[in-house]
């Protein structure tokens, strides 16, 4: 059996009740932290909290070899633990896929994800978010500024009247994790003056949730990783008033987005 | 005032009038006498006692040219002449003859308009008369013969009048023969050919410092009988009186090459592909000194005092110290520290060089051999180095570890010097690589760093470069990325011989219009479709994009180009470049989120794609080979042949010239490292013999195998070979 288990989103304690019994049930227990990190917590204190051995794999070790947790999930009960949720944005269907094909059975259980958060902390609605997206580092992407189909989703979504949510690139081998304030750089020579909404520390007892200017976000300082970002489109009034009231929007800026 | 002070001013007065400018280069087979005819040259006109003329060979500066006698760098000087009671400034450039450095060659014809080429009236045209011919016609330099050594006919060989011109009529066809063949398919040269009536062609001997031509014959009254009588009589310093080499050859070359405004509005569409509409392109035909300033570097060299010093030809526009100037291929500006011209070995400073002159500048420090230099952004000249690839390669390690920093920035300045020498730095190791011409070229270049730096070296055992070529066409193959988000469909096909050589000759390249490339390309045997297609070229590779309407490729395009560029540059044989491959791009699937089609993503996919399908495509190792030419008396033939044939070599041809045999054939370049000693104690040093690179061969395919192992071996790869790999 491989259950993937969904760590959520902070510390050794974001993991769901039933994620954390299979956890410990289990007679291996895999990670990976290459696309995404629990900032509040070390692999060590993650293994100390549950008393299990806990074995990281790179990105290689899960894409291109994933053999030996396979044979792992064949002889026993395997986890495969990932930040957030474990198939959400970086999703493991692949290796689910690859268990299927050697006939090992597979479960899922849920973490709070990024994507949760960014409703949850912000009152934008769910349902009123259009297609999300990542913005990557300039030398990850080979180019600078901001790609062209980063532009182009967050545009199609506006004309829309719909939110975006925008990842921030995380290059957990050099510890290098992009913040608010350098993304809303990077989008104001692209947009201006736009309104955003900066979401940071989500699943810390203390997030910080900051509405306003692209221009004005970018030069403020969030504090520590990890950040993203939101660009609201249309508001809804409840929207519009979650946002002055939990983010400190200026209200000029909600007003003429409001339908 | 001292002589050369007043040479010197008068040189600065003579560069405003590019009517009266002649820029020439002295090309030849190696030890047909360039160098000694040269010095003649200056002597002539003063520049350097008329005693020493010969012995002194001002132009071989560096130390081991002078051991060597051969000439290694290209070096420049200025002199004047009066023809026909008008002072003329002469720009000269001597050039290296030995195949090795056929790079310098090629820069020197940049900076000319006419070349003397200089052949043995004994040897007849050689080989390398015919590189250096090819180098000269391709940039659009006018040539003019010289037949010299005419003394050892009359004196060793003791030949009649009747004998001599027959042998130098047979000298000038073979040369016509050369020069029509290669001209014949361009359109802006009708008839380069030379003759004795026209005064293309004059004769003498470089040594004993007489020449004649017709017009010179006419002028002294002095005949071939005349010439032999008083050779014969051992009185050669009254016919050097009578009619004296470098009055001759530089009569000649006033006459007939022409001056910068006769050839500049040829030359700059050969060796420029800006826009012929614009003004730049107009000042640079019309030789303007008050156009924008435009230089082509042709030579980098070092002075201890100085620095580094940029030479080259003055376009358009007047080069002066402050000028801040573009460089090719780099970002900002050069400022110019201080301008100059070449007297001899020497740089003299003056205030300014105006368009159609031969300039010597510092400050330039991002300029290399081959930059454009220019007061505007402009289109840069073609690249001039497309005849010669490296074939050999050696590592060097400085013996002291407190020599380390010194080291690198000597082997980075001998890259900048020279660009058809390739440097790899390795600065964990300290083990850098070197690649070059042949085993005397780098071999020169290792002793000009111990001598000249004063960094003592180890050098390792030369290798032979390699390539990895496709042979048929490939299935479409998939490549999936780490992920398995993101899949490339690509396959391979061999590129038609001719569109390689048109790559590699620089006539189709990305930087040039695409409308210009794609017409090259179809020139070559490309298809319509295909040549409108080209994404990338790598090498001598093409990438074409076969694929429609892909959401985000555009943006992966960088990342595929570089998975591509990777696999290219370490093919799956031996992780050696791989040459001729026709890539095509067919399909992609790539994730919505740039994140996950990022550079970890979509160059291992890219890199697998293209590895395997090279693969399908049965791809096999190449060699480099080289023309072999032996000179040796007819009882040591055996000998000399079998020296090419014991070196997995082919004997072409046998033939008897003069008293001597000729052997050619080819052989591996790997297996002619160390040939030099054989051939000597194998015909007790009666052998002289020549070699020129000719290219890449595919490997016979039962030498493959272990080949393949030795170089995996060499770079600590694993030596089994993917398993697809089953061809051999
Ligand atoms: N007999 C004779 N020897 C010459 C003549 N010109 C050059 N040499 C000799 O040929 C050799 C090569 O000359 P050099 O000028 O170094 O040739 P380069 O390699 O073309 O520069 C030297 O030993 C010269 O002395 C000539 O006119 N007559
Ligand atoms: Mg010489």
């Amino acid at each position: 059996m491989l259950t993937f288990v969904g760590l959520g989103l902070y510390d050794e304690r974001s993991i769901t009740v039933a994620g954390r019994e299979h956890l410990r049930a289990a007679d291996r227990a895999f990670a990976e932290f290459y696309t995404a990190k629990l900032v509040g917590t070390s692999i060590g204190d993650l293994e100390a909290h549950h008393g299990v051995d806990i074995e990281v794999r790179e990105r290689t070790g899960v894409e291109q070899d994933p053999g030996p947790i396979l044979d792992a999930a064949a002889d026993g009960d395997a986890v495969f633990l990932t930040a957030g949720d474990p198939m959400i944005s970086t999703t493991h269907v692949d290796l689910r896929l690859r268990a299927h094909d050697r006939g090992i059975d597979t479960r899922v259980v849920h973490g709070t994800t990024a994507q949760t958060a960014a409703s949850s902390l912000t009152g934008l609605q769910n349902y009123r978010f259009g297609k999300a997206t990542t913005l990557p580092f300039e030398r990850a992407h080979g180019g600078t500024g901001v790609p062209d189909s980063v532009v182009e989703t967050v545009t199609d979504n506006a004309d829309r009247g719909l939110h975006t949510l925008v990842y921030l690139d995380i290059k957990a081998a050099d510890d290098d994790y992009m913040t608010a304030d350098v993304a809303a750089d990077l989008l104001a020579a692209e947009y201006d003056q736009r309104l955003a909404v900066a979401v940071c520390q989500a699943g810390s007892s203390d997030p910080s949730v900051v509405a306003d200017d692209l221009p004005v976000l970018a030069d403020r300082d969030f504090g520590p990783p990890l950040h993203l970002l939101v660009l609201p489109g249309d508001l809804h009034l409840l929207e519009r008033d979650a946002l002055v009231e939990l983010a400190g929007a200026p209200e000029t800026l909600v007003a003429n987005r409001t339908i | 005032m001292g002589r050369r002070k007043k040479i010197v001013q008068e040189c600065e007065r003579l560069m405003d009038e590019p009517e009266n400018i002649r820029n020439i280069a002295i090309a030849a087979h190696v030890d047909h006498g360039k160098t000694t005819l040269t010095d003649n040259l200056l002597a002539g006109a003063g520049m350097i006692s008329d005693e020493t003329a010969g012995e002194q060979l001002a132009m071989d500066t560096e130390e081991d040219e002078q051991e060597r006698g051969i000439t290694i760098d290209a070096a420049n000087v200025s002199m004047t002449h009066e023809y026909e009671d008008t002072n003329h400034l002469i720009n000269l450039i001597d050039t290296p003859g030995h195949v090795d450095f056929g790079g310098d060659v090629t820069r020197a014809m940049r900076a000319v308009d006419g070349a003397l080429v200089v052949v043995d009236a004994v040897e007849g045209a050689m080989p390398q008369t015919e590189t250096v011919l090819r180098q000269a016609l391709r940039e659009g330099v006018k040539p003019a013969l010289f037949i010299n050594k005419v003394d050892r006919l009359i004196s060793e060989l003791e030949e009649g009048p009747k004998e001599m011109q027959e042998r130098l009529t047979a000298v000038i066809r073979d040369v016509n023969d050369l020069i029509r063949g290669m001209t014949e398919e361009m359109d802006d040269i009708d008839d380069w050919t030379v003759s004795v009536e026209d005064g293309t062609v004059g004769f003498g001997s470089a040594l004993y410092k007489w020449g004649v031509s017709m017009p010179s014959m006419q002028r002294t009254g002095m005949d071939f009988g005349d010439i032999i009588d008083l050779e014969q009589a051992d009185k050669r310093q009254e016919l050097h009186e009578r009619t004296p080499l470098a009055d001759v050859v530089l009569d000649m070359v006033c006459e007939h090459f022409p001056n910068p405004i006769d050839a500049q509005p040829m030359r700059i569409p050969r060796v420029w592909r800006g826009d012929d509409e614009s003004e730049l392109a107009e000042t640079m035909r019309l030789v303007d000194e008050d156009g924008e300033v435009v230089l082509m570097v042709t030579d980098i060299g070092v002075d201890p005092h100085a620095g580094e010093i940029a030479a080259g030809r003055v376009f358009s526009g007047t080069l002066e110290k402050g000028q801040e100037l573009y460089v090719s291929g780099t970002a900002g500006t050069n400022r110019i520290q201080s301008v100059g011209i070449y007297m001899g070995g020497e740089r003299e400073e003056v205030e300014e060089v105006p368009a159609g002159n031969i300039a010597a500048v510092t400050g330039l420090k991002d300029a290399i051999a081959g930059s454009t230099v220019s007061s505007v952004e402009m289109t840069p000249f073609e690249s001039i180095e497309h005849i010669s690839e490296p074939v050999i390669t050696k590592s060097v390690e400085a013996q002291r570890m407190d020599d380390l920093p010194k080291l690198i920035e000597t082997l980075q300045q001998v890259s900048k010097e020279d660009p058809t020498i390739q440097i790899e730095i390795n600065e964990d190791t300290g083990e850098h690589l070197i690649s070059g011409q042949g085993e005397l070229h780098l071999e020169v270049i290792t002793q000009r760093i111990e001598r000249n730096q004063g960094i003592p070296v180890h050098t390792g055992e030369p290798i032979v470069v390699f390539r990895e070529a496709p042979q048929q066409q490939s299935r479409e193959v998939e490549g999936i990325s780490p992920n398995r988000h993101n899949r490339f469909y690509i396959s391979i096909e061999p590129l038609p011989e001719d569109v390689v050589e048109t790559i590699k000759l620089g006539d189709a390249s990305m930087d040039m219009p695409e409308l210009e490339r794609r017409e090259a390309l179809m020139e070559a045997g490309l298809d319509k479709d295909t040549a409108q297609e080209v994404e990338h070229i790598h090498n001598t590779n093409i990438l074409i994009d076969d694929t429609k309407g892909i959401q985000h490729l555009n943006e992966t395009m960088e990342l595929v180009i570089e998975g591509l560029e990777e696999a290219l540059d370490d093919g799956p044989l031996a992780a050696e470049p791989v040459q001729g491959a026709l890539i095509r791009l067919h399909d992609a699937r790539l994730h919505e989120d740039a994140i996950h089609r990022g550079p970890a993503q979509v160059i291992p996919a890219v890199r697998e794609a293209v590895h395997n399908s090279l693969i399908d495509a049965e791809i096999r190792l190449l060699e480099p080979i080289q023309e072999v030419r032996i000179d040796v008396p007819n009882d040591h033939m055996g000998a000399a042949s079998g020296e090419i044939q014991g070196r997995r070599g082919r004997v072409d041809d046998m033939y008897q010239e003069g008293d001597l045999m000729v052997v050619e054939g080819v052989a591996p370049v790997e297996e002619m490292i160390g040939f030099s000693s054989d051939i000597r104690s194998a015909t007790e040093g009666r052998a002289s013999w020549n070699t020129e690179n000719a290219g890449f061969q595919v490997m016979a395919d039962n030498l493959q195998p272990d080949q393949i192992t030795e170089i995996r071996e060499r770079k600590g790869m694993k030596t089994e070979l993917p398993e697809a790999i089953n061809y051999f």
